[in-house]
């Protein structure tokens, strides 16, 4: 021990430093000779590089730097640096869909064009335009536009063509001219536009086209029965369309192109059983049974020693996938490379969730809900690096640095410090990658247990639900209340209240459903209306961190009983999200626990328990050791 | 004197200000964008004063929406340019606006704005 630590009877400065998946946490702190901590400042930095590895050392010297900054300290001051060791888990997810629809033969365009002409059914055989003189009268047509035909010369085309005697009862339009058509032909027909593969569409075809008043959706064409009276079809040829009434249900107009073997599929994909090995038993349970049936299995086989997937099905991929990328993760140069075969996944948590996925032949961009499944699933890792990481900050720091205590137990010390808080509590850390829960008892013993999915799963769910294709925008929607821009000057908050603004707001936003974050609104691309996207939003976050919170909870209660449960605090990210914690709070007030977020030190919020539990936890270990010194 | 083109009717519409010189085709793409979306237009010819430089789309744009009683008007200039505004915007910050040389689908687009306003529809 250097003379400046001042030993045992003197004061000493200490920093505990908390290095997380995101961020980097730090806490600084006088311990005096009697053993009490005065707590200096906080500082909190993202972390660099990955968690566990030594580029970690750069946003740890940040943080420590800013705290002493803040405190006015300076580094030669300090006498021990306290670095976390990390949770030994990483944590993976995959998402497959089990269904997909596809059309062969390009025999239905179920799109929702947001300006359809006309309204009513129109059934003909399918002619192009360019050849409508050439019709005999009386025959039903339904007239095929390709892209270039302006609309004035389209309606006075089939205009003439009707006062010629032919029977024109219908029009597929490429351009987004429907409206326009209709309002200057002689004959009120049915027209659906904006069929952007409309070269497609099979001419000499009997087809029909129906478009339904404003505000009402399609009565025939998404009735298998309408479709078999449409196109005389018996029993086993109805049997066989059913699939594209099903496809066109709700939509506002719909065209339906009967050919020889045309067909709409909505096929399910042979999604595989999952393997799970624990609590001394191999259990297997097939994927497309759900996510409540997959995790009712987990539970059974409860603590889990591996879970594979069918080699060859999607549930196998799936999980190859998972293990794949935690090899990379866990590779460390100029070290053997893991085995993929050697990574056991020690958690899975489940998901239903449903993907909009572009139809498979579609000629206007139709776009299914398919089922799909989402699996978070993690492993434990014995290859973390933070002594590693602690010798660069003692180098770089000029001071002692070592690792002061795994994170579960110390996240537990530091939420001891919330007001209102003792033992028996437990501790939920609402992660990125995982959920972990902790429980010192009143003895003063700690157990700590981590499942698989957190807010990274949230964000995927969001992501692919409202078919976002970009992370950051459903980051936001994770993040920020949702409102509806209703006109230049006001906007509607997701509660109802309405709010006035004095600058216009801009045109991009204009009547969109959008996040509020700290810079502005900013929209949110989606058809849906805000009530849909708040839904969404909230369902994800249920059934990722409610499901967990519970699931964690009763692996780390007395006998699995949430009852014996008195404390709970939750901490990490998501225990700032403003819903979260709410939702969490409303599952557990059935067990009678107290459940709130954690306001670590009276001041810091659910922020900087494991930074402080370290510093605790130094001090608890320099008692003991004055009242036994070891030599 | 403003001379009107279209008969107003009973109904509220979006008001077109049209410079005499502005060409046809973009007249009649715009007025094509807001009739797609179910929405009447009026549209008005606006010389402008004579000792002065003939008004810009936007301030055409600016004037009709504050006479139009749906509060949204197009402004279209001698050269071609068009500009939508919402009766509640300062003249500075136009809802949607196409230069001089654009395509028929911009034309069209601008019409199609206009209309959206109305509707309290999205915008893109």
């Amino acid at each position: 021990m250097g003379a400046r630590e001042g030993g045992p009877l003197g004061e000493r400065l200490v920093v505990g430093v908390d290095i997380g998946n995101s961020t980097t946490e730090a806490c600084l702190a006088v311990v005096a000779p009697d053993g009490s901590i005065t707590y200096l400042g906080t500082d909190l930095t993202r972390t660099t590089g990955v968690k566990g590895t030594p580029d970690n050392t750069e946003g740890a010297l940040k943080a420590i730097r800013g705290t002493l900054t803040r405190a006015g300290r300076s580094a030669g001051e300090v006498g021990t640096v306290l670095l976390n060791e990390a949770t030994p888990v990483i944590s993976g997810l995959a998402m497959e869909t089990i269904t997909e629809t596809i059309i062969t033969e390009s025999t239905m365009i179920g799109h929702n064009p947001t300006t359809p002409g006309g309204e009513g059914l129109g059934v003909g055989t399918t002619r192009s335009i360019a050849e409508l003189g050439e019709r005999q009268p009386g025959e039903p047509v339904v007239c095929v536009v390709p892209h270039g035909w302006d609309f004035d010369d389209v309606a006075a085309t089939l205009n003439a063509a009707v006062a010629a005697g032919v029977d024109v009862v219908a029009a597929i339009l490429a351009g987004d001219d429907a409206v326009l058509v209709t309002n200057r032909l002689t004959r009120p027909i049915p027209v659906v536009d904006e069929v952007s593969a409309v070269e497609k569409v099979p001419l000499g075809m009997l087809a029909a086209v129906e478009v339904a008043p404003p505000g009402r959706t399609i009565r025939t064409l998404s009735n298998s029965y309408g479709l078999a009276t449409v196109f005389g079809l018996d029993p086993a040829q109805t049997r066989q369309v059913s699939p594209v009434a099903r496809a066109l249900t709700g939509n506002r107009s719909a065209v339906v192109v009967r050919t020889p073997t045309g067909d709409v599929t909505d096929r399910r994909i042979p999604v595989g059983e999952l393997v799970l090995h624990g609590a001394g038993k191999t259990l297997r349970v097939d994927v497309d049974a759900g996510a409540e049936a997959i995790m009712e299995v987990v539970g059974r086989a409860q603590p889990l020693d591996d879970a594979r997937g069918e080699p060859g099905t999607h549930v196998g991929g799936m999980l190859a996938q998972v293990r794949d990328t935690m090899a990379d993760v866990m590779d460390i140069a100029g070290q053997p490379d893991v085995p993929v075969s050697e990574i056991a996944i020690r958690d899975v948590l489940a998901v239903d969730t449903f993907v909009p996925a572009e139809v498979r032949g579609g000629l206007a961009g139709e776009v299914a809900l398919e089922n799909a499944v989402a699996l978070a699933a993690m492993v434990r890792t014995s290859r973390s690096r933070m002594q590693l990481v602690a010798d660069l900050v003692s180098e770089g720091l000029g001071t002692a640095a070592e690792i002061g205590g795994v994170e579960g137990e110390m996240a537990v010390g530091g939420a001891l410090t919330t007001p209102g808080v003792d033992r028996p509590v437990a501790v939920l850390d609402l992660g990125g990658g995982s959920t972990d829960a902790a429980l010192l008892t009143r003895e003063g013993e700690c157990t700590a247990v981590h499942v698989a999915g957190a807010g990274e799963l949230v964000t995927k769910l969001i992501d692919s639900e409202l078919a976002l294709g970009d992370r950051d925008v459903a980051e936001g929607v994770k993040w920020f209340p949702l409102g509806k821009v209703e006109s230049f000057f006001h906007l509607r908050h997701e509660d109802g209240t309405v709010e006035f603004v004095d600058q216009p707001l801009p045109p991009h936003v204009f009547a969109r459903v959008v996040v509020l974050t700290a810079d502005g609104p900013a929209p949110v691309p989606t058809r849906h209306g805000l009530d849909h996207v708040r839904r969404v939003r909230r369902e994800a976050k249920r059934r990722v961190f409610v499901v967990n919170a519970l699931r964690a909870l009763r692996q780390v209660a007395p006998g699995g009983n949430l009852r014996a449960l008195e404390f709970v605090v939750l901490l990490g990210g998501s225990a700032l999200d403003f819903e979260i914690p709410d939702m969490i709070a409303d599952a557990l007030a059935p067990y009678g626990i107290v459940c709130g977020t954690g306001n670590v030190l009276g001041t810091e919020g659910p922020r900087n328990a494991v930074a402080s539990g370290l510093v605790r936890a130094h001090t608890a270990r320099l008692a003991e050791e004055a009242r036994c010194p070891t030599g | 004197m403003p001379d009107r083109v279209t008969e107003p009717g009973p109904r509220p519409a979006v008001l077109v200000y049209r410079h005499p010189g502005a060409p046809t085709p973009v007249l009649r793409q715009v007025c094509a964008g807001v009739e797609e979306e179910g929405v009447p237009t009026d549209v008005v010819d606006v010389p402008g004063p004579d000792d002065a430089p003939p008004p810009s789309a936007v301030a055409l744009a600016h004037a009709a929406a504050g006479e139009s009683r749906l509060g949204v008007g197009i402004g279209l200039d001698s050269s071609g340019a068009a500009a939508v505004h919402h009766g509640t915007l300062p003249e500075g910050t136009p809802v949607d606006t196409t230069p001089a040389r654009a395509f028929p689908s911009d034309w069209r687009r601008v019409g199609r704005t206009a209309a959206r306003v109305v509707k309290h529809l999205p915008l893109g």
